[in-house]
C-alpha cells in the first residue's frame, strides 16, 4: 500500500510541474504577445484556460484522494500541502497570463507609446522567479529559493517604477493613459506572479524542512 | 518531554533471557495527557507498557536493569507493594477480557478486592465507573446480565470501566482497538480523550491515525529504542528523526 501511495504521490508532483510550467507557459507567452503585439499568441494564451482549469480540478482531485486513502503523514503530508499551493499559484499566474493577452487584444492596434523597456525586464525577473520555484519544488531543493526576499523587493521596487513612469507619461499627454493604465496593471499583474512564486517557496521550504517562512 | 511528570523511566534496560528488548530507555510521560508508542513489531512497546505496572514480573528470565518511578517513587524499591501499584496504574488489554460473571461484579470485584464491603458504596463506585467508561446508558437497565452478552466494543468500555473502578492514576492500554470495529473504536477514542481529564494515559497502538487523533505526546520505538519522544503534532508534521519520518510514511522495507 505504502509503495502505491508514494507512485500516485511522485505521479501528482511530476503532473504538478506539468501544470506550473503551462501557467507560467501562458504567462511567458502573454508577456511577448504584449512586447510583439502578437495578436494570435495572445489569443492562443487565453484559448488555454480551460485546459489550466482542468489541469487544477484534476490535480486537486488527486490530492485529495490521496489524503482520503493514504493518511499521509510527516514529509508525505507535506508534500501534498506544499502541492495544493503549487496547483493554486499555478492557476494564478496562468490566470494572470490570461489577463494580459486580453489586454494585448486591447491595445494592440496602436504602437507602444515607446519602446518598452521595465516592463519586460520586470517579466524576466518574474519569470526566474517561477522556474526557480518550480524547479524547488521538483527537485526538493531549498537553495534555489534562498534569495527570494531579496528578488520580491526587486519586483516590488520595479513595479513602483513602472507606475511612477506611466503617470509621468499620462500627465504629459492624456491620449496615453488608456495604455499607461495597461502598463501599470501589467507591472501589477507580474508583481502578483512574483508573489505567487514567493507562495511556492515558502511551502517548498516546509515541505522540506517541515519549518514555517515567510518571504516578504 | 515535560516538566509535569507521572512516570518516568530513567535508563531502563529489560531482557528477556539474552534478548535485550528494551535498551536505555529515558522518558517521561506528562500527567493528564494521552501519550501513544507507535512502533513497528517486536520494537518493545508492549515490553515497556507492562514495565508501567510490573507486569513483566510475572514472566520468567526477564532481567531489568535503570529506574522506573511513578509520583516520584521508584516502583522497584524494596517493599514496593506490587498489587497497590497495579491499583495505581491500570491496564487494558489488546483483546475484551471480562470475568464470565455479571456486569455488576465484573466492575464491583475491583473495589470488592481492595476492601470495600459496603452494598451502596459498590453501587455508587459500579455506576461512577461505568459512567465514567461511557456505558452507562447501554447497560444500567441490565446490570446482572453476563458481561460476556455484551459486544466487544462494549466488553473493551466494561474493561476500562473495571479499570476505573479501583481509582488509577495512570491507565495503560495495549491497542485497546484492534479488536474493535470503527464505530466501536470511535467510542474508546472519544472516551480516551474524556479520560485524560482526570487519568493519565498511555497507550500501544500500530495505527498511527489513531496515535495522531488520540494522543498529546508520541514516543517512537524501533529494535528497543526509544528513537524519538515528543508532541504528537510535532511528530507527525514533522519529525526529527529519519526513522520515525521513513516509519510514520510507510517507506519501512
Amino acid at each position: 500500500m505504502a509503495e502505491k501511495f508514494h507512485t500516485e504521490l511522485k505521479t501528482t508532483k511530476k503532473e504538478t510541474v506539468a501544470m506550473a510550467l503551462f501557467g507560467r507557459g501562458m504567462l511567458r507567452d502573454a508577456v511577448d504577445a504584449l512586447i510583439r503585439q502578437d495578436k494570435e499568441l495572445a489569443a492562443s494564451v487565453i484559448a488555454r484556460k480551460d485546459a489550466l482549469h482542468e489541469m487544477e480540478v484534476k490535480l486537486e482531485e488527486h490530492c485529495y484522494q490521496l489524503i482520503a486513502t493514504g493518511q499521509p503523514m510527516a514529509k508525505d503530508m507535506r508534500v501534498i500541502a506544499c502541492t495544493l499551493k503549487v496547483i493554486n499559484a499555478s492557476m494564478r499566474i496562468g490566470r494572470y497570463g490570461k489577463v494580459i493577452a486580453n489586454i494585448v487584444k486591447d491595445i494592440s492596434d496602436r504602437p507602444h507609446i515607446a519602446r518598452l523597456m521595465s516592463i519586460p525586464h520586470m517579466a524576466e525577473l518574474t519569470m526566474d522567479m517561477i522556474d526557480d520555484a518550480i524547479k524547488a519544488y521538483d527537485t526538493d531543493s531549498v537553495a534555489l529559493i534562498a534569495d527570494f526576499s531579496a528578488r520580491d523587493d526587486t519586483i516590488d521596487a520595479l513595479r513602483h517604477s513602472i507606475f511612477r513612469e506611466g503617470i509621468t507619461y499620462m500627465m504629459e499627454d492624456p491620449k496615453t493613459i488608456t495604455r499607461c493604465t495597461y502598463y501599470i496593471l501589467v507591472a501589477r499583474y507580474l508583481e502578483r506572479c512574483a508573489d505567487h512564486a514567493c507562495k511556492i517557496a515558502e511551502n517548498v521550504h516546509y515541505m522540506q524542512t517541515g519549518e514555517r517562512i515567510e518571504i516578504h | 518531554m515535560s516538566d509535569n511528570s507521572i512516570v518516568s523511566t530513567n535508563n531502563l534496560n529489560l531482557w528477556y533471557n539474552e534478548k535485550h528488548a528494551l535498551q536505555s530507555i529515558t522518558m517521561k510521560i506528562p500527567k493528564n495527557k494521552v501519550t501513544a508508542l507507535i512502533g513497528p513489531s517486536g520494537c518493545g512497546k508492549s515490553t515497556l507498557l507492562r514495565c508501567f505496572n510490573r507486569l513483566n514480573d510475572l514472566i520468567d528470565h526477564v532481567k531489568i536493569t535503570g529506574e522506573i518511578t511513578l509520583d516520584n517513587e521508584n516502583i522497584h524499591a524494596q517493599g514496593t507493594d506490587v498489587v497497590s501499584l497495579r491499583k495505581k496504574v491500570g491496564m487494558v488489554f489488546q483483546k475484551p477480557n471480562p470475568f464470565p460473571k455479571s456486569i455488576y461484579e465484573n466492575i464491583a470485584y475491583g473495589p470488592k478486592v481492595h476492601g470495600v464491603k459496603d452494598k451502596s458504596e459498590l453501587d455508587r463506585d459500579v455506576e461512577q465507573s461505568l459512567r465514567h467508561a461511557a456505558i452507562w446508558d447501554e447497560v444500567k437497565d441490565r446490570l446482572n446480565d453476563s458481561a460476556l452478552g455484551l459486544s466487544g466494543g462494549q466488553q473493551q468500555r466494561l474493561c476500562i470501566a473495571r479499570t476505573l473502578a479501583v481509582g488509577p492514576e495512570v491507565i495503560l492500554m495495549d491497542e485497546p482497538c484492534s479488536a474493535l470495529d470503527p464505530i466501536a473504536t470511535a467510542k474508546i477514542e472519544n472516551l480516551i480523550e474524556m479520560l485524560k481529564q482526570e487519568y493519565t494515559v498511555i497507550i500501544v497502538t500500530h495505527n498511527m491515525q489513531q496515535a495522531a487523533r488520540v494522543s498529546d505526546y508520541t514516543g517512537f520505538m524501533y529494535l528497543g529504542k526509544l528513537i524519538e519522544c515528543g508532541k504528537t503534532v510535532d511528530i507527525f508534521e514533522h519529525p526529527r528523526e529519519e526513522l520515525t519520518e521513513n516509519y510514520i510514511t510507510g517507506r519501512f522495507g
